[in-house]
């Protein structure tokens, strides 16, 4: 293998993603518009999600739960709380309450009832035997059609209920969590995902653009007048390599700055050998679609294996939900995804600050699927003579 | 032109083809797809400096042969030595060029880039690259089209960029399967010159075509029906056996059997 010789085709190849402006200025944008869309959507915590609040509890002499808890959801910003305007009649009117859910104005009604604090204070204060004594309820009419939305206002009402109970009525529960972070002090969400779309975004384009290269180089018959040089079938596969491992490389960089300087994303660990696994994944990808373009015979049935690739890494690579979410019958599918190793990698290293010393076990995968994608593909390529 | 008799051309012998003078030779070369037979049993042998012009018509096994020469097909039986190495050639590769019939050129890179590519694959310095480039660009009259894209190219352009990228390492024996397609008549005379050129420079140059007009200025024209060779000798030579006065007679001529 001549160091030369692959310098050609991998010089060759940058040069003509240069000259195709829309595709140089795609491989730059998409990952950026990737990371901004998904920091966007996924980045925000839940905010503003419109909940009516009907009170028909007349409070105590001591003064009214309701009241306090209503003052505290209000204090804070998940739920925002709307007051229904008052028709005649309560039972009438909590049911034409909820219809603002029914006809999807509202995500959740919350209703105190008439003698809520009383049964609070009797409950509180009444014997031992806790179950006996009536306890003061609240009821919840929610469209729980988005899971998300629905546990978010649950979890918000049961620490508005605690924190109530606490300052108000001095009840503390019995057992206290302390949370002490191992890792991912102040991580937020898009920490978690950010690792993972960055391996995306590599893992795509550089399927991508080596599929629809080679598909090309076969169809125009460029591939046939390489083979006729002294160029070895190892030195073009070595040279595509090359050349996509490096548009693979300026992706994460745009993914990784633009989320560091977008949304503040952590890198606890070392960037280089985030860049490194990036760069393993990429040249990896890029012999796969090296070798499934020889199966394609045109671009469009090239096209045709993108999804068969994508929507499996997508989903079972650990890219926006951890593997344990993954189905037990699917798992091993995760474990034969290159990508699930790389996200797990880039996770450790970034948010968990590890070195290779940690994430040898992932960056030894990639080394082996690189290595065997390149392999492959130079064997597919030296067959067909 | 280079005197030499038609039975000697068509000779067989053992021995290693460099040693004497023979550029090309094949012995027995078929290629079978299927149930087609696109070379059948070709014994060919092509002798150094030699202007050698492939005549016949579509799916007569020209480009099949040349493929197989150049190893991009396997022979289904037989053998082929060019330069004196069997095929596939390993050694002997860099002395090969070839350009293929459909333009196999990189359309989103410049014609200078394409050039330069082939340059450097074949090791070349830089000085002698840009040297060559500027030489080749004059032949196939594109000095001042080095920066287009070769996208933005005529067909005829694009050919033309295809010629030069087989010439660019100066190669001893080229195959140029239909170098003339789509290249106007002037200039494809300006080709033929430079053929002539490369053939003084001891080049062996092997060419298919479909003008049969053109083929005159061959040393040795080869015609080939069926994947097998019908007839074989310097194009003079080929009009005086069928009694004709030109090669596109000739062809008919020999296709029907009625000529020897």
């Amino acid at each position: 293998m001549k160091l030369k010789r692959v310098t050609a085709v991998a010089r060759k190849t940058l040069r003509s993603l240069k000259h195709d402006r829309r595709t140089a200025g795609f491989l730059v944008l998409m990952p950026l518009f990737m990371i901004a869309i998904f920091g966007y959507t996924f980045g925000g915590e839940l905010k503003d999600i419109s909940v009516y609040v009907v009170n028909l509890d007349e409070g105590t002499v001591n003064g009214s739960a309701s009241a306090s808890m209503i003052d505290e959801l209000q204090s804070r910003d998940v739920l925002r709380t709307l007051e229904p305007s008052w028709p005649d009649g309560y039972a009438q009117s909590v049911d034409s309450v909820v219809d603002n859910v029914r006809n999807g104005d509202a995500w959740a009604v919350i209703v105190f009832p008439q003698n809520f604090s009383s049964n609070v204070e009797s409950a509180i204060d009444g014997p031992a035997d806790y179950l006996s004594s009536i306890q003061g309820i609240l009821w919840i009419y929610i469209d729980a059609s988005n899971p998300n939305i629905a546990s978010a206002i649950i979890t918000e009402v049961q620490t508005t209920v605690q924190r109530v109970l606490l300052t108000q009525y001095d009840i503390a529960s019995p057992v206290l969590i302390s949370q002490d972070m191992v890792y991912g002090e102040d991580a937020e969400f898009i920490d978690f995902f950010a690792p993972g779309v960055m391996g995306l975004a590599a893992m795509m384009v550089t399927f991508m653009l080596s599929i629809i290269s080679f598909v090309h180089e076969r169809s125009t018959g460029t591939l046939d007048r390489l083979l006729t040089t002294p160029l070895t079938e190892g030195e073009i596969v070595a040279g595509y390599a090359v050349a996509l491992g490096v548009v693979g490389l300026i992706q994460s960089l745009v993914i990784l700055s633009t989320a560091i300087l977008l949304f503040q994303v952590q890198i606890v660990g070392s960037a280089l050998l985030v860049l490194l696994v990036v760069f393993l994944l990429g040249v990896g990808n890029q012999g796969l679609g090296f070798l499934l373009s020889s199966i394609a015979k045109n671009e469009f049935q090239a096209v045709q294996f993108m999804p068969l690739i994508l929507f499996p890494s997508i989903l079972l690579a650990g890219v926006f939900w951890p593997l344990e979410a993954v189905p037990d019958l699917l798992r091993p599918v995760s474990n034969f995804i290159p990508l699930t190793y790389a996200v797990e990698g880039c996770r450790s290293i970034m948010i968990r600050g590890w070195g290779l010393g940690e994430v040898w076990p992932e960056v030894t995968v990639l080394v082996c699927f690189a290595a065997a994608m390149l392999l492959l593909s130079t064997y597919g390529l030296r067959r067909r003579r | 032109m280079r005197k030499r008799s038609v039975k000697m051309v068509g000779a067989t012998r053992e021995g290693d083809a460099s040693q004497d003078g023979r550029a090309i030779v094949t012995r027995q070369l078929r290629k079978e797809f299927d149930d087609l037979v696109a070379v059948d049993d070709l014994d060919l042998t092509i002798g150094k400096g030699t202007l050698y012009g492939m005549i016949g018509p579509n799916g007569s096994g020209k480009t099949t042969t040349i493929k197989m020469l150049v190893g991009l097909l396997k022979p289904s039986s037989g053998t082929a030595e060019v330069l004196g190495e069997r095929i596939p050639l390993k050694g002997r590769i860099s002395d090969i060029g070839y350009m293929p019939q459909e333009m196999a050129i990189y359309t989103d890179l410049t014609v200078s880039e394409n050039l330069q590519l082939f340059g450097s694959i074949y090791s070349m310095g830089q000085e002698r690259l840009l040297e060559r480039q500027e030489e080749l660009l004059s032949m196939v009259d594109l000095s001042d089209r080095g920066d287009s894209l070769a996208s933005q190219l005529s067909g005829g352009m694009k050919h033309r960029v295809s010629l030069a990228c087989a010439m660019m390492h100066d190669p001893e024996v080229l195959f140029l399967d239909e170098p003339t397609v789509g290249v106007d008549p002037e200039l494809r005379m300006g080709f033929w010159h430079h053929f002539d050129d490369l053939k003084a420079r001891g080049r062996t140059v092997v060419i298919t075509t479909h003008y049969m007009d053109e083929a005159v200025r061959c040393d040795i024209v080869g015609m080939m029906r069926q994947g097998k060779l019908i007839a074989e000798g310097s194009p003079r030579d080929l009009m005086d056996r069928s009694s004709t006065s030109n090669l596109e007679d000739a062809f008919m001529a020999f296709s029907k059997g009625v000529a020897e």
